[in-house]
């Protein structure tokens, strides 16, 4: 949404300009948040940066420059570039699905069906539900000889995996929650943007002889893209910064097959107490979020203004 | 003459003050539950046998004590006194910011003899002692007597050698369709102090003897992790699946701390048994070992560190000691609480699973206590599972793993 407003205001509001006279009592009513802002978000943060050209472990009184050795040994490890792969298969795989499988919801429980309302807050749930509790739930659930997941696929006959212990099955298994988990918050803001379509298009276009297939692919489709631009670039977002779900779930196993980046470098900073190393790791992820969204930018400039 | 009167009224009433003001003592643990009253209850009994000094015991979730302190310490706001476990010694001890104690150990009651050998390793940093042991835990074996019987053994005979755990395991697997035994095979830590004790008990190092390098990959080494391999690949007595089969009832044996004599009983509907764990043919006895290292921040006031030596001074005396164990379950780190009459007596009535495990004391074994043994940790856990998988033969997963440790020794 919020790309969507930006693209708006910079076509829509003449730009007025700002008197020197007006920056004071700016700075004044600024400063709270400034203060607030710069001491726990951008200090930390540059300070970080700092950090990343140092080794240090956090308790040692002497911290090594290093550089960009840091940033050096990053692009050299294989853990890195494992994480930066299991990352974007857990972010393509829970944004995509989540986003078919939102829009899909969204459209069922736009129709006047008994029980809308009840269905539409058993979709969100998941979304309210702390990640923590979610995880410890679903890890009951994949459990090989208890879990209610394999007693199902036992009872068709089909021995089911021994989920998060298998390196073939955990990634998949964490993916499900993600999308189980982001399913809900999908639906809801497409549900917002459903009905804020229009009905006369749809009157319009059943005049015309629309199959309800052409109505939902050439009016509804085409109207919902801002909502599917805002809902990508959140998802994907989030999807590269999990960290909560495969800390309780698998934490980064079997082997690595679950070591997203967010995990990895908890690792680092946390487990291994490699501050300096562990900086670097959260400036590459800074920098790969960054060119993302920049390139959807990019990309869905013209998806973005569809509906001016 | 009335002034010189007045200086010495006033030099005579802050001197009273300043030995009647408390010493005030700060002390960051992550005991909580019954353990953090047990110390609550010992302080308590301590500032009341001495009145000039004042204890505020200060909780912290065991999960974050690390973190605190290493802010603490970059601060410039540490406590009196700290707690940690002892695998953070390392770090800590090179931080700079602990006092040493051998002065204080030189002057002062505690013989350091009298302690186990395992948790002393810790808290050593060129030469000089930082922190002294407080509690301890151990691994052994458990198992469930009613499968036992089941598989038409007997429940009160445990396997004394890798030989009998095997035969057991399978006999297990056959008359009843149990696991013979379940291992920790999510990774981690929890994967790797456990594979340490079979590495162990088959002879092998961790690493060299002055930590420098590693050697689990010795022919030793190789032997036990073939023997895991073995369990789970060719004899299938045993799975790679979540931790808890034992608990449930689907595994009969498994390796478990100390801690679970007391939450075993509560947990599970079967009998249960507990043993030290058994070692390879030729082997040796031996379990790996956790446990709280206490320490005293340096401070510009030599009298706040006398005080808080003088209370783990007290702390660490033998009576205290059976006092705190017998409260806490935590394992003795001295040798004459190990065999002081009282607290036999306490483990044979309160909690008899536990004596296999106070005895296991004297061949429990130190992790190395080296900075990185987090990361080296994952690391051979997670060869560990390669070659449980059957993805890597044991020599090939140990090689490698002792290829990508090496340079974090260095």
């Amino acid at each position: 949404m919020n790309g969507v407003r930006r693209l708006r205001a910079s076509s829509e509001q003449p730009h007025r300009g700002r008197t020197p006279s007006e920056w004071g009592p700016a700075l004044i009513f600024l400063l709270p948040s400034i203060a607030v802002l710069g001491t726990f978000n951008f200090y930390p943060a540059l300070y970080s940066l700092y950090l990343s050209l140092f080794e240090w472990n956090g308790l040692n009184p002497q911290r090594t420059f290093v550089g960009l050795e840091n940033y050096a040994r990053l692009i050299g490890s294989g853990e890195f570039w494992n994480a930066l792969r299991v990352t974007l298969v857990y972010a393509a795989g829970v944004t995509l699905t989540a986003l078919l499988l939102g829009v899909g919801v969204a459209v069922l429980l736009n129709q006047p069906i008994r029980g809308r309302a009840f269905y539409r807050v058993l979709y969100f749930l998941p979304v309210i539900t702390p990640t923590v509790a979610t995880g410890v739930v679903w890890k009951y659930l994949f459990d090989p000889t208890q879990g209610v997941i394999n007693r199902g696929l036992g009872g068709v006959g089909i021995v089911g995996p021994s989920w998060l212990s298998d390196p073939a099955w955990a990634l998949a298994a964490v993916i499900l929650v993600g999308i189980w988990k982001r399913v809900g918050f999908n639906m809801v803001v497409y549900l917002a943007a459903l009905q804020s379509i229009p009905k006369t298009y749809y009157e319009a276009a059943a005049i015309d002889g629309a199959s309800p297939w052409q109505q939902f692919r050439y009016i509804t489709l085409p109207l919902l893209a801002p909502t599917t631009f805002f809902l990508v670039v959140t998802a994907l977002i989030d999807a590269f910064q999990v960290f909560d779900l495969v800390y309780v779930m698998t934490a980064g196993g079997p082997l690595t097959a679950t070591d997203v980046m967010g995990y990895y470098l908890y690792r680092y900073g946390f487990r291994y107490s490699e501050l300096g190393f562990a900086s670097a790791i959260a400036y590459v992820m800074f920098a790969l979020i960054f060119v993302v969204t920049v390139l959807q930018f990019r990309f869905s400039r013209g998806g973005g203004q569809v509906d001016r | 003459m009335k002034g010189t009167w007045f200086k010495a009224v006033v030099f005579a009433l802050v001197m009273l003050l300043g030995l009647g003001v408390a010493q005030k003592l700060t002390f960051w643990h992550y005991w909580d539950g019954a353990n953090g009253q047990a110390l609550q209850a010992l302080i308590e009994r301590y500032q009341k046998d001495n009145p000039g000094v004042s204890i505020e015991a200060v909780f912290v979730p065991g999960s974050e004590l690390l973190t605190k302190l290493q802010t603490a310490i970059t601060a410039r706001q540490t406590p009196t006194m700290a707690i940690s476990d002892l695998v953070a010694m390392p770090l800590l001890t090179r931080s700079g910011a602990l006092a040493p104690l051998d002065d204080y150990i030189r002057q002062g009651t505690l013989n350091l003899a009298d302690y186990f050998a395992g948790p002393l390793v810790y808290g050593v940093f060129q030469g000089r002692r930082y922190s002294l042991p407080v509690s301890a835990s151990n691994l052994g074996l458990f198992w469930n007597k009613n499968l036992f019987r089941q598989a038409g053994l007997d429940p009160n005979r445990p396997p004394r050698n890798w030989d009998e755990l095997l035969s057991f395991a399978r006999q297990i697997k056959e008359r009843t369709g149990k696991w013979g035994i379940e291992l920790f095979t999510q990774g981690g830590e929890g994967t790797t102090w456990q594979t340490q004790v079979y590495f162990w008990g088959a002879g092998a190092e961790f690493l060299n003897a002055n930590n420098t390098a590693p050697a689990f990959n010795s022919a030793q080494g190789v032997r036990a992790l073939q023997f895991l391999v073995d369990l789970v690949q060719k004899e299938k007595v045993a799975t790679v699946a979540p931790w808890g089969l034992f608990g449930r009832g689907e595994a009969a044996m498994v390796m478990d701390g100390s801690w679970m004599t007391q939450f075993f009983p509560q947990q599970v509907n079967f009998e249960l048994g507990a043993a030290a764990f058994p070692f390879a043919p030729g082997g040796r006895a031996a379990t790996n070992m956790g446990g709280e290292q206490v320490f005293i921040f340096q401070s510009s006031e030599a009298a706040t560190v006398r005080a808080a030596w003088n209370f783990i001074q007290w702390f660490s005396s033998t009576p205290v000691q059976v006092e705190w164990n017998r409260n806490t379950g935590f394992l003795p780190v001295r040798r004459s609480v190990a065999s002081d009459p009282a607290y036999r007596a306490w483990v044979g009535n309160a909690r008899p699973l536990m004596r296999p495990f106070v005895d296991s004391m004297a061949v429990a074994r130190p992790r190395p206590p080296v900075t990185r043994y987090p990361q080296i940790s994952d690391i051979f856990a997670r060869y560990v599972q390669e070659a449980l998988l059957g993805r890597l033969s044991p020599q090939d997963a140990l090689n490698r793993a002792a290829q990508e440790i090496t340079p974090l020794l260095r």
